[in-house]
């Protein structure tokens, strides 16, 4: 039981933190299901039911997986909730006792709103109570969750998220649904945004019932697809009839996309292809060859920049606009290869020196270089030439004949069109001689140099090609915003890119993309976040890091690599579940490689 | 053998894609596709169809989240007041016009020209939005909000962007206009200011990584110039920076007269302390940037005989409507005194938009509206001789609806900001209009 | 995957391409580029005609500056190197360590000007608002310690540094969603106000504060690591963990104390801060933790002397370097510069003399 209670006094613990950093008192009218599920309270379960869940992981003794029963795990979960919960409502009844006004000047989202919504107009003492009893149902409920039979939990798992999903999108979908003229009252109430009791009844049964019939199904259905029974290993990809199918199907919904979801999505959109495009580079660099480059923002401002400055765009000054001290004129198509091309030989010239240094002082040169970019674009020494603060106009709009690219329904698909091919070139290096060498390279540099692998000239490589691509990134986000301004250029973004990387999984294709969907995509569509978007960020960096390194979608070497001890079959090759991995705690003689 | 027919996929696949965009529909009226200049001026944008019963929605695009939250947060109570005022008083419920209430659509800026685009997206892509009030800041409307409005015609009537690149003849939209001053102006005035009062023939400068300060200080510099003075330099400083010793000590080298810095909050603050040890002797000023409490609570004696120059609505108030109508009643919805100067020239955009909307549109017999977006626009830029809070109102081609601009510039700590000393009058202040100044 | 023709002749052309001395050449280019710099840059602009030219009180003042800053940089510094040594990590997520100390302290201090203690008893202020910064930054280094990096002290070197990285951005944004982002005005003392001259040289009390402070810190930590028990231990823990846990060193409780060492220094830094800039914000440590973190690699990493020695050098030369190189060349504006410039010094020290100033002049291979 001893557990239990950590778990809960770290669940208690983390809701005062939640609530302090203002993820409570600023959503208590984020509706997301009718007016009684908000945001806000979201929050305040969601510790006691991780806590729960954490809690009732099965240990492994003698040898043996052993999991809980259910009452063993209600009991826990009872546990770890009580505790949650006293901690918080002792947390209240703190607050209100020692005065709210005398705390917000410190604390600033510790404000009479948040206490409202606590305490619903009771006294401080009774709300801590429901508070403890509420926490309570949430441990059980998240502890037993664990121990259901995967016939319930699975189906009840998903009605759950993906309810809360669709309250999450109230901005998005009514929208969608809108253009596709499709009534949509009954599921999103236009009093309180989010979704009615009715739409979320209904949305968690035909999700559970969805993945009832995966379940059944499931298994039959993928070895259809992948052309093979079930238990033989993963070959490359094979090409049956239903793959086929289902992946022009999947081709055919990317592509009217843009219509169906109309022109806000498609922005954000745009942006996530953006930022993909920027992750497949990086992926080369952090992924494939092992680099941990931290300035990544270097080449997607040069990118940006230098598209600009051939294309003919023009200096903002306060008089007017005004032509760079050098400028060209090219269409749009002749620029983007001498964009790629200034940007490999940066990478070249830059990497030259710099590559052989050790990851650690790597990563501090790259960010330092990233850091020397912007302050060099913001100057008022290159100011003739990029602009300084004011930036630059005019950007080229990428038009083929009459037809121009900066709607963003139009971008979509410049975009789309761009990662597409850098997705290819990405594929078929990683599976080409060049790819071997840099797993060599990555695994153990010493014995790759001994084995002749050139080390310096392939880091060099996979610098300048993850720098070419990452410089067409750029180029792209000057055509879809149309002008540039020294603060989208900015450390951060390096950061931003070898975040998508980590989590979507270093070296993995699909997880870059689905890295940006989440990083990029998801703070886009929920801009009502927007101040939490870096607290999330360092908090998901973090999370994977130390939960999942190999992150959402593992590259199945990477993820070897980064997993010293013996491990199943990770998750996503469709075998047993992964992720109670047997968990050992670090030995203090530092035992194995690393 | 395998690998080979990937590379035509892919590549079938890439010009399907651009093959794709080329043949699909868009919706919204009258776009062609291409973004290029302006458009004549039929009403190819269609009208807004208000139905019986239903409210005429009006977006605002400004900055509510992170460290600029208090400016566009200000400019939006502004324009949220003014439909209160709707029914002639100040009583916390808002009026009608034409038969129909008003909505407010808040969509969040961010301060950035990504964040004004998607923004400006999110509303455009809205087809009962009339018009937006917006931006905050004119990073995100030059070339990014300005232009998505304009392509959909949906007028973006800003209550706060300065930068004079918005208004001018190559870079203006033809939907955009804005109550805010154009900095020329500000910048003129703030020179004037110190060569004539101050008697200075020696300026610096210092701006940050900003479009609006570094046009500030261009804007004072070629204006001091102009009378006769010298410029010493012209130095640049990322906002996020702490130490400025080295910085000031290397402009007190070049012993200048006044040093014209108008950087925001938390580096004006410090520049303020760093140079009362450095430079004791020279005049600091700066700019509504940095009037905030904020200030006079982080630099404390530090503002003393520190010159900041803002508008200065303190003139029009002939029947003080400013301060016993409009302020009460600020207060009185939304908790605090105003954090930020700009709410009343949002308060005036979205009057002037109104009256607009009751000029041009059409009321059917069914009790609905129909707005026509380019008569709308036209209407207001044609508002000539409106009396608003922050001063007369007229309307230029270019959209420049501050023509006569006052600038007051005010000494500390008698700063027209909480916590400042009363009496929080200009100590000069001054009228011009774009015409006056360089 | 038999090997095509194709493939091998990349690969040979791979193989040239290395060992055709183009290192050699782009190093040769960039040594003589920077010396040109340096010496043309310098001589010209110190023999700029009367009227432009800079005073000799300038040079020294900006010294001062530089040597004032660079305190507090060696501080923080020495907090990089220590862990370092121990983990062969670099904590980006000391510079939050820092801003904790400082801002923390803040609100303390925000109290005791209100109520008058910070004039009427200064002293007794003074050393309480030390302790609570010292606190503060040692809570959440130790924290940090115990989260994030101890699960993964066998992960391959990659992921404890991503690891720093994130929650370098999550402590940064929780202060922010705590505190708010607005700067915060942190009062000082009547005490230390003002300015004093040593040796003809104008030095503000609160630099010289900060220099004596730090100078003292520093002889105490290298006392510490060199003659204490713990410091052998941590000595022995930096040349090779495994050998000395065979020695009976605990080593987990000798890293919790490498991080509280390296917190308190930070606390220390954190109060001179923002006793020197009155000021404090969340964003505060990013910086600092950058410019710290350049400056002991610049010194040597691993080193206690060359923390310091990096610290005041780096100090000194993004107060000097600026006008002294660039004005010469009339480049408009050269504070504007010194970000790009103190990391290009970094850049070309490590590339030229990859162990830092202190460093034995080699690179250590992978």
């Amino acid at each position: 039981m001893g557990a239990s209670a950590r778990a809960g006094a770290i669940a208690g613990v983390v809701t005062i933190f939640l609530a302090a950093v203002g993820l409570i008192g600023n959503f208590t009218d984020l509706n997301l299901i009718g007016t009684q599920v908000t945001f806000a309270l979201l929050m305040i379960v969601i510790s006691p039911v991780l806590a729960g869940y954490v809690v009732t992981s099965p240990r492994v003794e003698g040898g043996e997986r052993v999991a809980f029963t259910l009452g063993q795990a209600a009991s826990a979960g009872v546990v770890a909730g009580a505790l949650a919960g006293a901690i918080f409502g002792a947390f209240v009844v703190f607050v209100d006792v020692f005065g709210v006004d005398r705390i917000r000047p410190i604390f600033l989202n510790i404000s009479p709103t948040l206490m409202d919504y606590l305490t619903q107009d009771r006294p401080a003492i009774v709300a801590a109570a429901i508070i403890v009893a509420a926490s309570v149902a949430a441990g059980a409920a998240g502890a037993v969750y664990r121990v259901l039979p995967d016939g319930i939990r699975k189906p009840l798992g998903s009605a759950v998220w993906v309810t809360l999903l669709f309250g999450f999108l109230q901005r998005i979908v009514p929208i969608a649904l809108d253009q596709l003229d499709i009534e949509r009252d009954w599921l999103y109430s236009k009093v309180t945004r989010g979704l009615t009791w009715p739409g979320a009844i209904l949305i968690a049964l035909v999700t559970a019932g969805i993945s009832v019939l995966k379940a059944r199904q499931g298994e039959t259905l993928r070895g259809a697809i992948r052309g093979r029974g079930n238990g033989e290993r993963r070959g490359p990809l094979t090409l049956t009839p239903l793959s086929i199918v289902l992946a022009l199907a999947g081709l055919g919904a990317v592509l009217i996309a843009p219509h169906v979801l109309g022109s806000v999505i498609a922005e954000v959109l745009g942006t996530v292809m953006v930022f993909a495009l920027l992750g497949i580079g990086l992926n080369i660099v952090v992924g494939y060859a092992g680099l941990l480059d931290l300035g990544y923002v270097f080449f997607f401002t040069l990118g940006a920049y230098s598209l600009a400055l051939l294309t003919g765009a023009t200096l903002n000054t306060f008089v007017g606009s005004t032509d760079p001290a050098v400028a060209l004129d090219l269409n749009f198509y002749v620029a983007v290869p001498v964009v790629i091309v200034i940007a490999a030989i940066a990478g070249v010239l830059i990497g030259a020196p710099v590559l052989r240094l050790r990851g650690d002082y790597l990563a501090l040169v790259t960010l330092g270089l990233g850091e020397m970019i912007v302050v060099l674009v913001t100057s008022p020494w290159l100011g003739p030439l990029v602009g300084g603060p004011q930036g630059m106009l005019d950007i080229t709009n990428a038009a083929i004949g009459n037809f121009g690219f900066r709607d963003p329904k139009h971008f979509y698909y410049l975009a789309f069109a761009f990662v597409v091919l850098a997705l290819f070139v990405s594929w078929r290096l990683a599976n080409s001689r060049i790819g071997r060498a840099w797993t060599a390279l990555r695994e153990d540099e010493q014995v790759a140099d001994a084995m002749g692998v050139s080390t310096t000239s392939y880091k060099l490589l996979a610098f300048a090609m993850g720098g070419a691509i990452g410089s067409v990134g750029g180029a792209l986000f000057a055509v879809k915003i149309g002008s540039l301004t020294p603060a989208s250029f900015q450390v951060l973004v390096s950061i931003q890119v070898l975040g998508i990387v980590i989590l979507g999984g270093i070296g993995s294709l699909p997880g870059v993309i689905v890295g940006s969907l989440v990083l990029v995509g998801l703070p886009g569509l929920l801009r009502e976040f927007e101040e939490y978007r870096l607290l999330a960020y360092g908090a998901a960096v973090v999370a994977v890091m130390l939960l999942r390194p190999q992150g959402l979608i593992p590259n199945v070497r990477r993820s070897r690599e980064l997993h010293e001890e013996d491990r199943e079959q990770d998750k996503w090759a469709g075998d047993v579940a992964a992720d109670e991995h047997v968990a050992q705690g670090p030995s203090p003689l530092g035992e194995g490689a690393g | 053998m395998k690998r080979r027919p990937w590379l035509t996929v892919v590549a079938t696949v890439a010009v399907l894609a651009l093959v794709a965009s080329a043949c699909s529909n868009d919706d919204g009226g009258g776009d062609t596709g291409g973004d290029t200049g302006t458009e004549p001026a039929d009403d190819e944008f269609g009208t807004i169809e208000v139905a019986a019963g239903e409210p005429i929605n009006i977006g605002t695009l400004l900055v509510i989240s992170g460290a600029d939250a208090a400016l566009g947060q200000d400019s939006q109570n502004g324009a949220v007041l003014a439909a209160d005022y709707l029914d002639g008083t100040f009583d916390g419920t808002d009026g009608q016009l034409l038969g129909h209430d008003i909505q407010w659509t808040h969509e969040d800026e961010l301060c950035s020209a990504e964040g004004g685009q998607a923004g400006a997206t999110a509303l455009a892509a809205d087809p009962s939005i009339v018009a937006i009030i917006g931006t905050s800041c004119s990073s995100a409307a030059l070339g990014v909000a300005d232009t998505v409005t304009s392509e959909k015609g949906i007028l973006l009537f800003s209550p706060s962007n300065t930068n004079p690149a918005l208004t001018s003849d190559e870079a203006h939209q033809p939907f955009y206009a804005r109550t805010a001053h154009n900095d020329r102006i500000q910048g003129a005035i703030v020179a004037e200011f110190a060569f004539n009062e101050q008697g200075a023939t020696k300026l610096a400068t210092i701006h940050d990584e900003s479009p609006y300060t570094e046009g500030l200080t261009a804007a004072a510099a070629v204006n001091f110039e102009a009378a006769g003075g010298e410029i010493t330099v012209q130095e640049q400083i990322n906002s996020e920076d702490t130490d400025f010793k080295p910085l000031l000590r290397s402009i007190a080298e070049g012993d200048p007269d006044v040093l014209y810095a108008p950087v925001f909050v938390a580096a004006c603050s410090l520049i303020m302390k760093q140079a009362v040890d450095i430079m004791p002797d020279v005049t600091i000023m700066g700019s509504d940037g940095c009037m905030s409490s904020d200030t006079i609570k982080n630099a404390g004696d530090a503002v003393d005989g520190v010159f900041l120059s803002s508008p200065d609505i303190s003139v029009f108030q002939e029947g003080d409507f400013y301060s016993n109508e409009f302020i009460p009643a600020y207060q009185e919805e939304f908790g605090s005194e105003p954090t930020s100067v700009f709410h009343a020239h949002s308060f005036d955009a979205a009057n002037v938009l109104f009256d607009a909307i009751e000029q041009v549109a059409v009321e059917n017999d069914d009790g609905s509206l129909s707005i026509p977006r380019t008569a709308l626009r036209d209407a207001v830029f044609a508002t000539s001789g409106y009396e608003g809070m922050t001063g007369v109102i007229t309307c230029t081609e270019l959209g420049d609806c501050a023509t006569d601009v006052t600038i007051g510039i005010f000494e500390g700590p008698n700063w027209p900001v909480e916590g400042g000393a009363k009496p929080d009058t200009p100590v000069y202040s001054d009228t011009k209009s774009l015409d006056d100044v360089l | 995957m038999a090997d095509s023709g194709s493939e091998r002749a990349v690969d040979a052309r791979l193989s040239g391409f290395a060992t055709l001395p183009w290192r050699r050449i782009i190093l040769g280019i960039l040594g003589a580029t920077i010396a040109f710099v340096v010496v043309v840059g310098s001589y010209r602009t110190l023999t700029l005609p009367e009227g432009e030219r800079f005073s000799g009180d300038f040079w020294v003042d900006q010294a001062v500056n530089g040597l004032g800053q660079g305190a507090i940089l060696a501080l923080i510094a020495l907090g990089y190197t220590l862990v370092y040594g121990i983990l062969r990590m670099i904590n980006f997520a000391h510079g939050e360590v820092f801003m904790s100390g400082a801002f923390i302290s803040f609100f303390f201090a925000d109290a005791y000007q209100k109520s008058g203690l910070l004039n009427s008893r200064p002293y007794v202020a003074l050393t309480i608002l030390l302790v609570v910064s010292i606190l503060a930054s040692t809570v959440v280094a130790v924290l940090l310690e115990r989260i994030a990096y101890r699960p993964l002290r066998n992960a391959p070197r990659l992921v404890p540094l991503i690891t720093a990285i994130g929650a370098q951005l999550f402590i940064q944004n929780a202060f922010r969603g705590f505190f708010g982002p607005q700067p915060r005005g942190y009062p000082r003392p009547q005490i230390l106000e003002g300015g004093i001259e040593i040796l003809g040289i104008p030095v503000a009390k609160v630099q010289l504060l900060v220099f004596v402070t730090a100078i003292v810190s520093m002889i105490a930590l290298q006392v510490f690591v060199n003659r204490s028990r713990t410091g052998r231990s941590m000595r022995a823990v930096a040349a090779d963990s495994e050998i000395a846990s065979l020695m009976g060193i605990n080593v987990d409780r000798i890293i919790v104390i490498t991080f509280v060492v390296g917190g308190i220094l930070a606390g220390i830094a954190g109060l001179l801060f923002s006793l020197a800039f009155t000021q404090v914000q969340f964003t505060m440590g990013f910086r600092p933790g950058i410019a710290a973190f350049t400056a002991a690699v610049l010194g040597g990493i691993g080193s206690i002397g060359g923390a310091a020695l990096g610290g005041f050098v780096l100090g000194l030369l993004q107060a000097v370097g600026p006008p002294l190189l660039l004005t010469g060349f009339g480049v408009p504006s050269p504070f504007s510069l010194r970000d790009a410039f103190v990391f290009l010094v970094l850049i070309l020290v490590l590339v030229f003399r990859p162990g830092g100033l202190l460093g034995s002049g080699e690179a250590e291979k992978v």
